[in-house]
């Protein structure tokens, strides 16, 4: 390999974890030489290449502490009429950025997913988990001047419970009782079930702490404020001058969408934009190959899934699962319909992405089309209907490979294709067959619950399993790591043995930005760093 | 007579939109999913679905709907948008007015060029410029636009960077930022419109000049020049202004390739996403404009006949 090909295959500085950057800052600011860091990297394992390499991307970046000023403008993947200005009603990457923007959580996460304070200084449960008191941080103004209170948080938290909420995150909540105020700057979490999961919950896209009495209106207390807002078109932000953090170090942002993914990538190597959500496989060698930006994949455990009823035929039948399950050639699809951006899938919604709560030691499914044939036979059926939408890049080709492998043991796997447009209430846990893609939830219990949780409302498999919802509730009460670690082991062998549902590969996140954006967030829960990027990113 | 006969035109307009207001409630009510589903999405379940519904109101009977929306729609209410909570004149305010300039700067660049190039080709038949000509248009109709749009943007902005790649509107820009921001997208529609316009000009032309009294012009000795642009070109007008009607009526309504690409924030683009989001009283409402553009269009195509053609004016 040439030098400037390793400079562009190996270990950037923008790959570094904020608390890496900060480190290597430091040693530069510290009166290290490039030599001494050089060193000092080679010693930690790093290649001399990649430490090269680190030093080269990272040269303008360490040269300076973050620099004000610049403005970003950053293109989702959709938008339209129907983009939001409540937060409990976001969906889309465009809500959630002008969300992060204009308004604060009480948590926030951090790149590992833990979760980290904002508008609440600190978090403790009590000894069970039954209660939470959050202590809230004072001198916080909301951008109309009136000051943050115990009063706005209740208001908030609250309108995500109860029967009649219309919150995206109702049943992620569901352990919510009700939300207290204790003081002027304190409140209190009443559960009805133990929750240690709480707090990283917390900083989901939706719990943004709106004004009491509000519906959000874009008055937050957050880094930028809203200088305006056309849905479908573009929202324009501008620094929030009285922040009560540092404070962004963007004077202004604009956050908009370029549905057609051909011109979201023309216009990023255009100069147009200087951060786009969701480069697709298809452009990656475009933007690799092209001056001045950089692709930015992060793993993480957004699913591409097949589901497969176990309440109907043919899922009813173990066989057919397990048939379906061995045809999958996962090596071949991260390697070839991934480009190599993404990573092995086992069957269960939980990757390596969330840490210590995945499985590691559950063995690998492997392609094994001859078990597929052996289970087919015992099965009875000798072909299947699968239901495609174009759901997430990649899961139709995983579909036709699918097919491909399956017509070579003779099993006849049809491909009905349907649009996206009304998939989720049309066919997603209908049809007896059907694609899936889920963006990563930030705890292992919360992910797991949703999908498999007896009785849950997005159990899309339709596979209850007892002792299943037993392990859920006593996971999230386990304080032990090890016990801990054993109770998501089961669950995820139970799933891996017994559910319907077939993950033969998880997708990074992989978005485009330009060189000269820095320090860009790799929270792993969904496009640009799940939208952290206003307030941390800066322009060398 | 030419009074009544425009009144005719303008009450058989009304009626059109009547029907076309039916067609389209019924039709848009017949999608499979409906608004509140869409909003809530993967997330949907059967108790927040039913919470939103009430209180979006779509759990009325249907024919109530339609009578409500139409009487607020003859008072000039539009409604809300059920998808985002804004108002839907608001959303289509700003929509129309980028669509208007849009439309406006295409046909003040391509009916000119079209016409002189359309009557050029047609005062010289058969020459090689002709041929290039009639080569070129029937080519440019022959390639879908997101091909012509996707090849002048991977030239002008990717490789080149004279344009953005984007039809980027800050609202606050002078006239030759704005002609910079729409550059690509105009260029695109021009292209597309002229190539028509120019093939039904000559077309136009050289259909009437085969007429006997052009024969008898020809006759007289009167030169070729002045046949076509006294004769010929005045009786050719008829087809002429209908496809410019039509081609009009399409930069409002049709455009949604271009804007999709280039990311302009025009009508088309507007009504497509409440088809998505199914915003049915934004869809209902972007229908009935464009539906009534076309209508307004034709009328005045149809009056710039009667007028060029005084045996159009006498009752058949």
């Amino acid at each position: 390999m040439k030098d400037d090909e390793i400079k562009k295959h190996e270990l950037k500085y923008q790959d570094l974890d904020h608390v890496d950057k900060g480190i290597v800052e430091k040693s530069v600011k510290g009166g290290y030489s490039r030599r001494d860091i050089l060193k000092l990297m080679v010693a930690t394992g790093v290649t001399m290449a990649a430490a090269e390499n680190m030093l080269y991307s990272g040269n303008v970046a360490i040269a300076a502490t973050p620099k004000k000023g610049g403005s970003v403008r950053m293109a989702n993947t959709i938008h339209g009429p129907d983009d939001q200005t409540d937060p409990m009603l976001f969906t889309s990457g465009a809500d959630y950025g002008r969300g992060r923007a204009v308004y604060n959580g009480l948590v926030q996460h951090a790149n590992d997913l833990s979760p980290q304070p904002e508008l609440a200084t600190s978090f403790e449960p009590n000894s069970d988990a039954t209660e939470w008191t959050f202590k809230l941080r004072k001198g916080v103004e909301w951008h109309d001047g009136t000051k943050f209170t115990a009063d706005d948080v209740v208001w908030s938290m609250n309108r995500h419970l109860g029967e009649d909420s219309t919150s995206v995150i109702k049943s992620v909540l569901a352990t919510v009782k009700e939300w207290k105020k204790l003081g002027s700057h304190e409140v209190k979490a009443i559960m009805h079930s133990p929750n240690s999961d709480l707090p990283t919950l917390l900083g989901m896209f939706q719990n943004k702490v709106i004004k009491d009495g509000t519906t959000g209106d874009w008055i937050g207390t957050g880094p930028f404020t809203m200088e305006s807002f056309e849905p479908g078109v573009k929202s324009v932000h501008k620094r929030n001058e009285n922040y009560w953090r540092e404070g962004a170090n963007l004077d202004a942002c604009v956050i908009t969408a370029i549905t057609d993914p051909v011109a979201r990538v023309n216009a990023l190597v255009a100069g147009d934009i200087q951060i786009m959500s969701n480069v697709d496989p298809k452009s990656f060698r475009q933007v690799e190959s092209a001056e001045g930006v950089t692709l930015l994949s992060i793993p993480a455990a957004s699913q591409l899934g097949i589901c497969i009823l176990k309440n109907t035929k043919p899922g009813e039948n173990d066989d057919f699962v397990k048939g379906m399950q061995y045809i999958q050639d996962r090596e071949r699809v991260v390697k070839r319909i991934l480009k190599g951006k993404g990573s092995l899938g086992n069957d269960t919604p939980i990757s390596a992405s969330h840490g210590a709560d995945w499985c590691s030691e559950l063995a690998q499914r492997e392609f094994d089309p001859d078990k597929a044939k052996f289970h087919f036979k015992k099965s009875g059926y000798s072909g299947a209907d699968l239901f495609v939408a174009p759901v997430t890049a990649g899961i139709e080709d995983i579909c036709l490979l699918a097919q491909a492998n399956c017509a070579k043991i003779g099993f006849k796997l049809n491909l009905k294709k349907v649009p996206n447009d009304g998939y989720w209430g049309a066919v997603w846990m209908k049809e007896p067959l059907n694609v899936v893609s889920w963006n990563m939830r930030p705890t292992a219990n919360s992910q797991l619950a949703l999908q498999f949780g007896p009785g849950s409302s997005w159990n899309d498999t339709f596979w209850n399993n007892d002792r299943m919802g037993e392990l859920l509730t006593l996971s999230l009460a386990e304080i032990d790591p090890a016990k801990r670690h054993a109770h998501f082991c089961e669950m995820q062998t139970l799933i891996h043995e017994g559910s319907g549902m077939v993950i033969p590969a998880f997708s990074n996140i992989n978005d485009g930005i330009a060189n000269n954006v820095m320090n860009m967030p790799t929270v792993p829960l969904g496009q640009c760093g799940a939208m952290e990027w206003p307030e941390f990113i800066w322009l060398a | 007579m030419m009074k009544q006969m425009v009144l005719q035109r303008i009450a058989i307009g009304f009626v059109t939109l009547m029907v076309v207001s039916v067609i389209v409630f019924v039709m848009t009510s017949w999608l499979p999913g409906d608004v509140a589903s869409i909003i809530l999405g993967q997330a949907a379940t059967p108790e927040t679905l039913a919470a939103l519904r009430a209180q979006l109101g779509t759990d009325q009977p249907l024919i109530y709907q339609y009578f409500g929306w139409l009487s607020n729609m003859a008072t000039g209410d539009l409604g809300i948008s059920k998808a985002g909570g804004a108002t839907i004149s608001s959303l289509i305010e700003s929509r129309i007015g980028n669509t208007m300039v849009m439309a406006g700067l295409v046909a003040l660049i391509s009916i000119p060029i079209s016409i002189s190039l359309g009557l050029w080709a047609a005062m010289h038949p058969g020459t090689w410029l002709d041929r290039l000509v009639t080569f070129c248009t029937l080519s440019l109709i022959s390639v879908p636009e997101f091909f012509i749009a996707t090849i002048l943007v991977l030239i002008l902005a990717v490789e080149l960077h004279w344009l953005p790649s984007t039809a980027y509107l800050t609202g606050d820009e002078s006239f030759l930022e704005l002609l910079k921001a729409v550059a690509m997208p105009l260029i695109t529609l021009v292209i597309v419109v002229s190539a028509q316009m120019i093939r039904m000009t000559r077309a136009g032309i050289l259909n009437v000049m085969s007429s006997p009294y052009i024969e008898m012009a020809i006759l007289k000795g009167v030169p070729r020049r002045r046949i076509i642009l006294r004769h010929a070109f005045f009786n050719a007008i008829g087809p002429i202004v209908n496809v410019i009607a039509l081609n009009l009526a399409y930069l409002v309504s049709g455009v949604v390739i271009v804007e999709t690409i280039f990311a302009y924030p025009g009508m088309a683009k507007l009504m497509i996403d409440a088809v998505q989001t199914r915003d049915l009283p934004l869809v209902q409402a972007t229908a009935m404009i464009f539906c009534a553009v076309y209508v307004v269009l034709i009328i005045l195509a149809d009056v710039a006949s009667i007028l060029s053609n005084p045996r159009l004016r006498q009752p058949k």
